[in-house]
């Protein structure tokens, strides 16, 4: 039976690979990608952007989160720690709903984030968990919803699901409204329906009778220039017949235009209603309250918090228990406890406040969602503290140094510029990350050469160079000169330093400057290279109802520059309103060539270029129409200076995955690595197919990615995840057909150094704090199987070049790409036995440089590789001082393990010896003199007594013998005059121990063994000291 | 003969390609049981002990596990000549050794009551008879999990208590599609600081062990990072156990 199992699942495979031998291999995302995994080092201490929070009806310990651009967050103790449940889909959400009946399970969630801002991202639809969040279905029906602001369940059936969506940002759409199923979410009917610019924002539910329905809906329009908040049809509604029929209540609202509404009702009370208006009349702006449920409406209060930008802070909450205590968002958040009269602004906390939720059983209790996270309070809003759990900082843009380990540059939606270590000891942590600008950051570069860093503020209102070491900043930014037209900065405002001339930093306005001393002169090389379109220029009156002229529309402007690494003269320029343009004269002559771009709609905002290293002329550039409602993919190589363009996106890119970055590799022309809203794509052959990268990478938006020149790390600047990094993939370059057709095949190495950073870490606050994640510092192993090995043993090992085994690994399996780590050690010696255990014993040597074979064995097949391992040049030693350590920890491990083989011996005589003086009353005497002859000796070897903590016997030969090997063994430095004194007198005592050993054997023992052979008795069976050492 | 093998094995591809398309959940445990020695030579395993080695990260301990169809379960661990019991269940209660008192101790009452729920029946297999013990499973949308397309089972087991609370007790199993056997599974943690974060269990290495064929290897990875690893060395089915080593002993 066992032998047919087996042919049947040999046999069955063979036609496989014989068919995929002969025809092309075309590997996809986790069929290519195997074992290489993304890791994420935050940074999480000033958090994201949140958009909605959600409580659980009936257990304290959980809520949700849904972020703007970093998905939906759930908490199992109360908001001290977070984990991500969407992962595997769009990131950017706008509600969260549980299901009252079956809260632990059917989740909800609305995708696409409602605070309309102009760096928001899109949704791609509903979806629906019925498993708590482990596995979600996409709802049909919505998957051009583009932002879903609310989700109503009848709370008596729970079939019954209302979906508010707010529908496009940037263009006309008719799929918005209120959407109604009585069917759990099978079927849906349009039940409220406006016009194609006019969607729902809060959809709720009167709290005692599931009939009764507000919707408020909004009239609103943005462009890459604009914003319009508002128009005749926005308004409010009520349904008192599940959605059937609406009427708007506006009985005693102002007439004319209102904008966007914000709508609640007191849980504790169904007549009590809160609005928030946006209106023509400014004195009738804020809150709106009505205690007829909508009849009539009484204005209460037009303060500044309540008025704040309608578009970002519409959100109104009702103490659950108290109707008069009312919560509003806005910049810093408001409560009144007088039913709407007066408000007083929330505790400090981050300002941006989205949402806010009540605890389900004390008011006292409440969550606060905002720019900057999500923050507790336990006081009733006074003060606030926050979650440092959630990696969910929005960047713009990222840059990389070339430091060991090297740093991680990057701006951030309202949370300032930033860098921190790509690797920390004990993990990327808050405090290794260092503030180096306020307000939103946007691109922040170092210096090619020296310890400079630029960085900016919106609309380059600030560009700061900041001198790390003397901690000095200074204001550079590009100043307007006689003669000069007035400068159009992009909020997200270009900089570029040169990879030719240190000094040089690039800015770009409409025209390019450029600086050759670090930005204290500035010089324009172009004319204006946008459009200069007057009709996208006026953001004095954007906003609509509201005017919002925050700097964020700013349009006509640079938004990319790129010198060629090849010719500090080449320099490309892409313009937010379609223009690319090229110099090859270092500015003196600019070359529009948008016009050869076929196949990119007109004014197609260029989001990046990036100039090649594999050619002058070449180039890619990559175009996002989000912001005129196209979302297609856009990304064009040229090798001729922009004068032809050929596409290099294939359809196996998602739908929506608008494309904002391209990063080439440095050394294959063919892999490219493609930044989308929906995640990151990679293509191994020029962009014939593409292959999203899913290995703990969610599908968040990619807004950057970089190189890492010298570690071939690639670093992606997401907006709403932090920095993810993919360490090392120079495995990606050497992927052809017939690496593809190999069984196995080891992708090269370079020479790997063995870092010998022994500093502490300090893991303080890890308990709840985000820790990014380490890059190893091991050689690592990376190598293709053309199958995941399931069947038979596989196994890896490493050995030096003579074929002796240094160290057992455990292989990965995967089809596709594996990694596997070795930390440079060998086994750990072999203690002697005892009570306790010495912690000298789980210390194992390091192996002296150079070369190493991987011997990886695959059934009957065995498949070599070469390691080359470099020494630390950083270290403290010379040569000659190392190889004496490397020496002295030999000396030492073999002592370790001489001892241990010598209280073995000891161990197997006095089992003889206790086996005579049970059963042997006749020779008990002789027997006992020997046992107790060696006991008193293993006494003095090993600890007999206590135990691992502050019971502990004190320290025997064993222990002192254990403590200097480990120090020894484990020490980048020499070895020092203290320890070799120490070996001087721990040798002498075991060498005393030895000739006791030898004394007890010449004197008891002899008796022993002569009373043995006398009366036909066995001698005590001892293993030799090599089988000792291979038994477990 | 030769002929009749050949078209044997052209029976079974043929049999095989429509099988692969549409599969149940049921079919698909059945066939890995079939795949892997016949139901019936998996009910006959009463007990195992396997031996091998764990490592985490650098440090590797072999170890010793003995299991039950009762539920009685012990791992222990050689070290530096002390046998340390870091798991074992004795019927009624989870016990271990404490690491700086060497003494065994009993673990909470609700990861006890928990086990006896669930993992003390999962001898010799956890999908064995799953309905029996009250699991129940469900087919999701394929995947692919190790480079390899699989079918994906949800297996939901009995609910268990945490911190006083019920709550579900959901794993997810990947068959590899060609020869039915699970490659990986994933656990979100229910319990302790890791709670809510999900862990990666990854099958490998099949073996004949007596009559059916197991993983002899199985690593465990928190977000593609390798936590633990257990390379099993020998499996024997059936043997003698001395019962005494799934007892609690007192403390001395």
């Amino acid at each position: 039976m066992k032998k047919l199992v087996l042919t049947f699942l040999a046999l069955a495979l063979i036609p496989l690979s014989q068919i995929s031998a002969q025809e092309e291999i075309s590997l996809q995302g986790k069929e290519l990608f195997g074992g290489m995994q993304a890791r994420h080092i935050g940074p999480a201490l000033m958090s994201g952007r949140i958009n909605d929070l959600e409580t659980h009806p009936t257990n304290t310990r959980i809520f949700y989160a849904g972020s703007a651009g970093g998905g939906v967050w759930k908490t199992n103790d109360g908001g001290a720690t977070f984990s991500p449940i969407f992962d595997d889909h769009v990131q950017s959400i706008g509600v969260v709903t549980l299901d009252p009946k079956d809260p632990d399970k059917t989740i909800w969630v609305g995708t696409g984030e409602t605070w309309t801002r102009n760096s928001v991202s899109v949704g791609d639809g509903l979806y629906k968990s019925t498993d708590g969040g482990s596995n979600w279905k996409e709802i049909p029906g919505f998957e051009n919803s583009e932002r879903i602001a609310s989700i109503v369940i009848n709370p008596n059936n729970t079939d019954v699901v209302y979906v508010g969506v707010l529908g496009a940002l940037w263009g006309d759409s008719e799929d918005r409204g209120v959407y109604k199923s009585t069917d759990g979410g099978t079927t849906w009917k349009k039940v409220l329906y406006i016009g194609p610019s006019t969607g729902a924002g809060d959809v709720i539910m009167d709290p005692k009778n599931p009939n009764v329905l507000y919707a408020s809906m909004w009239q609103f329009r943005r462009t890459g220039w604009g914003f319009n908040s508002g128009g005749e049809n926005s308004g409010l509604y009520k349904s008192t017949d599940g959605g059937a029929t609406w009427n708007k209540i506006h009985n005693g609202f102002p007439e004319g235009k209102l904008g966007r509404i914000a709508v609640a009702v007191a849980p504790s009370d169904g007549n009590i209603l809160y609005a928030v208006l946006e209106t023509e009349d400014k004195s009738k702006n804020g809150l709106w309250k009505s205690s007829d449920a909508g009849k009539s409406w009484e204005h209460l209060n037009n303060d500044f918090g309540l008025t704040v930008r309608p578009f970002y802070f519409s959100r109104i909450t009702v103490d659950p228990r108290d109707p008069d205590v009312v919560v509003k968002g806005g910049l810093t958040g408001s409560i009144s406890r007088d039913g709407g009269k007066t408000f007083k602004p929330l505790g400090n906390m981050h300002s941006d406040i989205h949402d806010i939720v009540f605890h389900i059983n004390d008011s006292d209790i409440i969550y606060s969602g905002t720019d900057g996270g999500v923050y507790r309070s336990w006081n009733g809003g006074t003060t606030f503290e926050i979650v440092e759990d959630l990696p969910l900082s929005q960047f713009y843009h990222i840059s990389v140094d070339d430091a060991e380990p090297y740093n991680v540059y990057g701006g951030l939606q309202d949370n300032g510029s930033w860098y921190g270590p790509s690797s920390s000891p004990g993990g990327v942590n808050a405090r290794d990350w260092n503030s180096v600008g306020a307000g939103d950051g946007f691109r922040v570069l170092k210096h090619p050469t020296k310890n400079i860093i630029y960085s900016e503020m919106q609309g380059a209102d600030n560009v700061w160079r900041y001198d790390v070491e003397r901690n000095k900043t200074k204001t550079i930014q590009p100043l307007p000169q006689k003669g000069d037209a007035e400068l159009r900065f992009n909020w997200n405002a270009p900089m570029a330093v040169s990879a030719h001339v240190p000094d040089r930093f690039y800015m770009g306005s409409q025209f390019l400057h450029k600086s050759d001393d670090m930005g204290d002169t500035w010089t324009i090389i172009s004319p204006d290279l946008t459009t200069n379109d007057p009709a996208k220029q006026d953001q004095s009156k954007s906003g609509g109802l509201s005017v919002d002229n925050s700097g964020a529309e700013n349009h006509t402007t640079i938004f990319t520059i790129a010198e060629s690494p090849l010719d500090a003269n080449i320099v490309w320029v892409g313009t937010d309103d379609g223009n690319v343009q090229v110099t090859t004269d270092g500015g003196k002559n600019w070359n529009n060539v948008t016009a050869n771009l076929t196949g990119i709609p007109k004014n197609t905002w260029v989001y990046h270029i990036e100039a090649s290293v594999h050619g002058k002329g070449t180039a890619y550039a990559v175009f996002d129409g989000h912001t005129a409602g196209d979302m297609k993919q856009y990304a064009m190589k040229t090798t001729d200076y922009g004068k032809t363009w050929t596409s290099i996106i294939s359809d196996d890119i998602q739908q929506n995955a608008f494309v904002r970055n391209i990063q080439e590799d440095y050394e294959n022309e063919d892999l490219l690595f493609l930044g989308t809203e929906m995640g990151l794509y990679v293509t191994i052959d020029g962009g014939s197919n593409w292959s999203k990268f899913t290995n703990n990478m969610p599908s968040v938006a990619v807004h950057f990615i970089d190189l890492q020149k010298q570690t071939n790390d690639l670093v992606m600047g997401t907006h709403g995840r932090g920095v993810i990094i993919i360490d090392d993939i120079s495995p990606l370059r050497e992927l052809n057909q017939e690496v593809l057709a190999k069984d196995v095949h080891f992708f090269n190495t370079e020479a790997f150094t063995m870092s010998e950073e022994s500093g502490f870490s300090g893991s303080f606050g890890g308990e709840t704090q985000f820790v990014g994640q380490n890059k190893p510092t091991s050689a690592r192993i990376a190598y293709y199987l053309k199958k995941r090995h399931t069947f038979g043993k596989m196994s890896m090992e490493i050995q030096d070049m003579d074929g002796n085994k240094v160290a057992t690994l455990v292989p990965e399996k995967s089809k596709g790409i594996n990694i596997v780590n070795w930390d440079f050690n060998m086994k750990a010696p072999k203690m002697a036995e005892a009570k306790t255990i010495s912690f000298g014993g789980f210390t194992s040597p390091r192996v002296p440089a150079g070369k190493y074979k991987v011997i990886l064995t695959k059934g009957k097949d065995t498949y070599e590789h070469t390691l080359d391992l470099n020494y630390d040049k950083t270290a403290l030693t010379t040569l000659a001082e190392r190889k004496k350590q490397e020496e002295m920890t030999k000396t030492m491990f073999t002592m370790v393990e001489d001892l241990a083989y010598l209280v073995y011996e000891i161990g197997q005589m006095q089992e003889k010896a206790n086996e005579v003086m049970e059963n042997d009353p006749k020779g008990k005497k002789v027997a006992e003199k020997y046992y107790n002859a060696l006991e008193a000796l293993r006494k003095d070897l090993v600890i007999t007594t206590g135990d691992n903590y502050v019971a502990s016997a004190e320290p025997e030969l064993r222990e002192r013998m254990g403590e200097l090997y480990a120090n020894i063994a484990s020490s980048y430095d020499r070895v020092s005059g203290a320890q070799m004194q120490n070996y001087e007198v721990i040798n002498t005592e075991f060498s005393e121990a030895k000739q006791r050993y030898a004394n007890i054997q010449k004197k008891e023992g002899e008796k022993f063994m002569k009373y043995l052979e006398k009366n036909d008795m066995e001698a005590p069976k001892v293993d030799s000291k090599a089988d000792f050492l291979d038994a477990k | 003969m030769k002929i009749a093998r050949t078209l044997f094995i052209a029976m079974l591809l043929v049999a095989m390609a429509p099988m692969a398309s549409a599969q149940t959940a049921d079919e698909i445990i059945d066939t890995y049981f079939e795949n892997t020695g016949g139901k019936a030579n998996w009910e006959k395993i009463k007990s195992i002990k396997s031996t091998g080695k764990a490592s985490f990260g650098p440090q590797e301990f072999p170890f010793t596990q003995y299991m039950m169809e009762d539920g009685r379960m012990a791992v222990t661990i050689s070290l530096q000549g002390q046998e340390l019991t870091p798991q074992a269940f004795d019927g009624e209660n989870m016990w271990g050794t404490n690491f700086q008192s060497m003494q065994a101790e009993a673990q909470d009452s609700e990861t006890s009551e928990n086990y006896k729920k669930n993992e003390a029946k999962d001898m010799p297999d956890v999908f064995l008879n799953y309905k029996d013990k009250g699991y129940t499973i469900e087919k999701m949308d394929d995947d692919t999990i190790e480079g390899t397309e699989v079918f994906k089972i949800k297996l939901t087991k009995n609910p268990i208590m945490v911190d006083g609370k019920e709550e579900e007790s959901v794993s997810i199993y990947y068959f590899d599609k060609e020869n039915f056997v699970p490659i990986a599974s994933e656990t979100t943690i229910n319990a302790g600081p890791q709670k809510g974060m999900t862990t990666q269990t990854v099958f490998s290495e099949y073996l004949e062990a007596g009559d059916v064929y197991m993983p002899f290897n199985i690593t465990q990875k928190f977000n593609g990072q390798v936590g633990q690893s257990i390379t099993i060395e020998n499996i024997e089915i059936n043997p003698d156990i001395d019962e005494s080593i799934f007892e609690m002993p007192e403390k001395n």
